[in-house]
């Protein structure tokens, strides 16, 4: 195992690419996240000119909120695809190089092969996790200081359903990768799914508000947004006085995992078939 | 002596193609065998399913006399088709990853390095290297931690003459030190100046297979002819040694896989009741020889 991840890390260690796609991440990860009380505020401003009452400043960074609000805007499509990408360009570069050809020619058996690209997804998805976790942190003790005492025991739940979308989404991403063995035309594929044909889903059959499971739910890309579905705005909830999530809900996360499950087990199946 | 590899009846086709067909050969330890085939004639396909890239539809094989594995994998050298490396890591780092995962040290990394002439430049890319560079730096990792086997497929296709004589060179430094090699080429030339042990494939089906010198040595052709010709094109195919035949104006030539004697013939289609109104011995070149066998004719 360890020795798998040493084969892995050699790959990655001084590869541009990598390095780049993972540093503009972050960029758009912290940025999605640093400006997201700005931009709901702006809006907010901008409705409160129309309005006899104003609605008051929103703030969404201090403790317990900053949990779930930070696994929502990190768990949007556009910042949540730079980690697929990077997963398939992984992937398929073993096939573009016929890599994978010479890793199994020189004494690596298929499933070591599966078995290490899966370590490397699931450590990504850790060490992705443990960093927000830490940014989320500090966001919060910044803006509220420790004003709870489970202020922490608040945010596992939150952080738990981040790591379980980040992980299914890169299974999704390498297992697009796998099957379509071509750089351009999985990224084009994966990223069409992703933020076009699932949105477009979506606007057909987009269900009111008391009835929300509808095909779309269960689609693979939705399941894994779901599950932080919203972002803990209580004012929000208070003037719609709707009963939004304040949890992460353990049903909605097996349906990505049953996908991702579905993925690596007909990866695993075609790898053991087809030639190489 | 001791088997290194035996192949069994093993197949493999693709969709109607039939690239590798009923394949049986044995290979001992420190031969140099040849695989000798034209363009086509399934030796890729044949070595994938030895390195278990591809799984044969039929048939089985056996490496070191046990149930082909990673672990038997791990003590070949392989360079199949084309060079496979990142592009974007350096020679070094690229041998790394080959000698983690044959459960070898670094420690004859410079010494591959060194005899395949990359020393100087194993900090570079791979992406930098010339065409003979990278061919080079793949029998340099196919050498990584002292392989039992070498398996070289086409290892001096598309190389200048000055690459060849390099490739050549370390196979033949490669061969001196006891390795058992295995190597595919469409070259006869190559195979004879290497090998001594060869299977010559055409189609997917193998010729004949044996000694360098004897499978490949001059051997007479016949010209026959009689009144009955089907009569005597049939009775020949039985003559031991057959490999076959053109057909030119009442008249047949007939190649064998080794040397015949004309009196033999006769005496053979005799029995057979086949009255011969014409019998003479032809000698021909080697690569005439070669390409004859090859031809399409049944
Ligand atoms: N992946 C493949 N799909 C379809 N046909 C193939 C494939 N690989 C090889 N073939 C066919 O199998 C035959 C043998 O090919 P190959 O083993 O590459 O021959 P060689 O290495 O002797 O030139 C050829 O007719 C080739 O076209
Ligand atoms: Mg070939």
């Amino acid at each position: 195992m360890i020795k798998l991840l040493k084969i892995e890390f050699k790959k990655i260690r001084t590869y541009k690419v990598f390095w780049i796609l993972a540093g503009l991440y972050f960029v758009f990860l912290a940025a999605g996240i640093l400006l997201a009380e700005f931009m709901i505020n702006h809006t907010v401003n901008n409705i409160n000119q129309r309005m006899p009452i104003p609605f008051p400043h929103v703030a969404i960074y201090y403790f317990p909120d900053v949990w779930q609000n930070v696994a929502f805007f990190a768990s949007i499509r556009y910042v949540l695809i730079f980690p697929a990408i990077i997963m398939i360009i992984l992937i398929t570069n073993e096939f573009t190089y016929k890599t994978i050809r010479q890793n199994v020619i020189n004494g690596m058996s298929k499933t070591e092969f599966l078995v290490s690209k899966l370590m490397i997804i699931l450590l990504t998805a850790l060490i992705i996790t443990v960093i927000l976790t830490a940014g989320a942190f500090f966001i919060g003790l910044s803006h509220s200081g420790f004003n709870e005492v489970d202020f922490f025991t608040k945010g596992i739940p939150f952080m738990t359903g981040f790591f379980l979308s980040l992980l299914c989404y890169m299974i999704y991403a390498f297992f697009c990768g796998f099957i379509l063995r071509n750089t351009g035309m999985a990224i084009a594929i994966f990223t069409l799914y992703s933020l076009i044909i699932e949105p477009v889903i979506y606007f057909f059959f987009r269900a009111p508000f008391m009835f929300k499971n509808t095909i779309y739910t269960y689609l693979p890309v939705n399941s894994v947004i779901r599950l932080t579905e919203y972002p803990a705005i209580p004012m929000l909830k208070k003037m719609m006085g709707l009963n939004l999530q304040d949890h992460v809900s353990f049903i909605a996360c097996l349906i990505p995992l049953a996908y991702a499950s579905v993925m690596t087990a007909i990866v695993f199946w075609v790898m053991k078939r087809k030639d190489l | 002596m001791e088997t290194i590899l035996n192949v069994d009846k093993i197949s493999k086709s693709f969709g109607r193609i039939k690239a590798v067909n009923q394949l049986s050969f044995e290979v001992m330890k420190g031969q140099v065998f040849g695989i000798l085939g034209p363009n086509g004639s399934g030796k890729t396909t044949t070595l994938s399913m030895l390195l278990d890239l591809i799984p044969p539809d039929n048939g089985q094989f056996s490496w070191f006399q046990q149930l082909p594995s990673k672990e038997s994998r791990k003590r070949i050298g392989s360079v199949i088709e084309s060079p496979n490396f990142f592009p974007y890591l350096d020679a070094v780092t690229n041998l790394k990853i080959v000698a983690d995962i044959k459960d070898k040290p670094y420690d004859d990394i410079d010494e591959v390095l060194q005899l395949a002439g990359l020393y100087e430049r194993r900090f570079s890319k791979f992406k930098t290297f010339s065409f003979g560079m990278r061919q080079r730096l793949a029998v340099a990792s196919a050498l990584l931690g002292k392989p039992e086997v070498l398996i070289l497929d086409e290892p001096t296709n598309g190389l200048d003459p000055q690459g060849i004589a390099q490739i050549r060179e370390i196979i033949a430094l490669v061969a001196s030190r006891g390795t058992t090699i295995l190597l595919a080429s469409h070259l006869l030339d190559e195979v004879q100046k290497i090998c001594s042990y060869v299977v010559v494939l055409r189609k997917g089906i193998m010729l004949f297979s044996g000694n360098v010198k004897e499978v490949l040595a001059v051997s007479d052709s016949v010209e026959l002819s009689a009144s009955d010709m089907p009569g005597l094109t049939a009775a020949i195919r039985e003559f031991p040694g057959f490999i076959s035949f053109n057909e030119a104006e009442g008249l047949i030539q007939v190649h064998f896989s080794m040397t015949v004697n004309t009196s033999e013939i006769n005496a053979f289609l005799y029995q057979k009741g086949i009255l011969l109104s014409h019998l003479a011995e032809k000698k021909r070149s080697l690569e005439q020889h070669f390409l004859e066998l090859l031809q399409d004719t049944p």
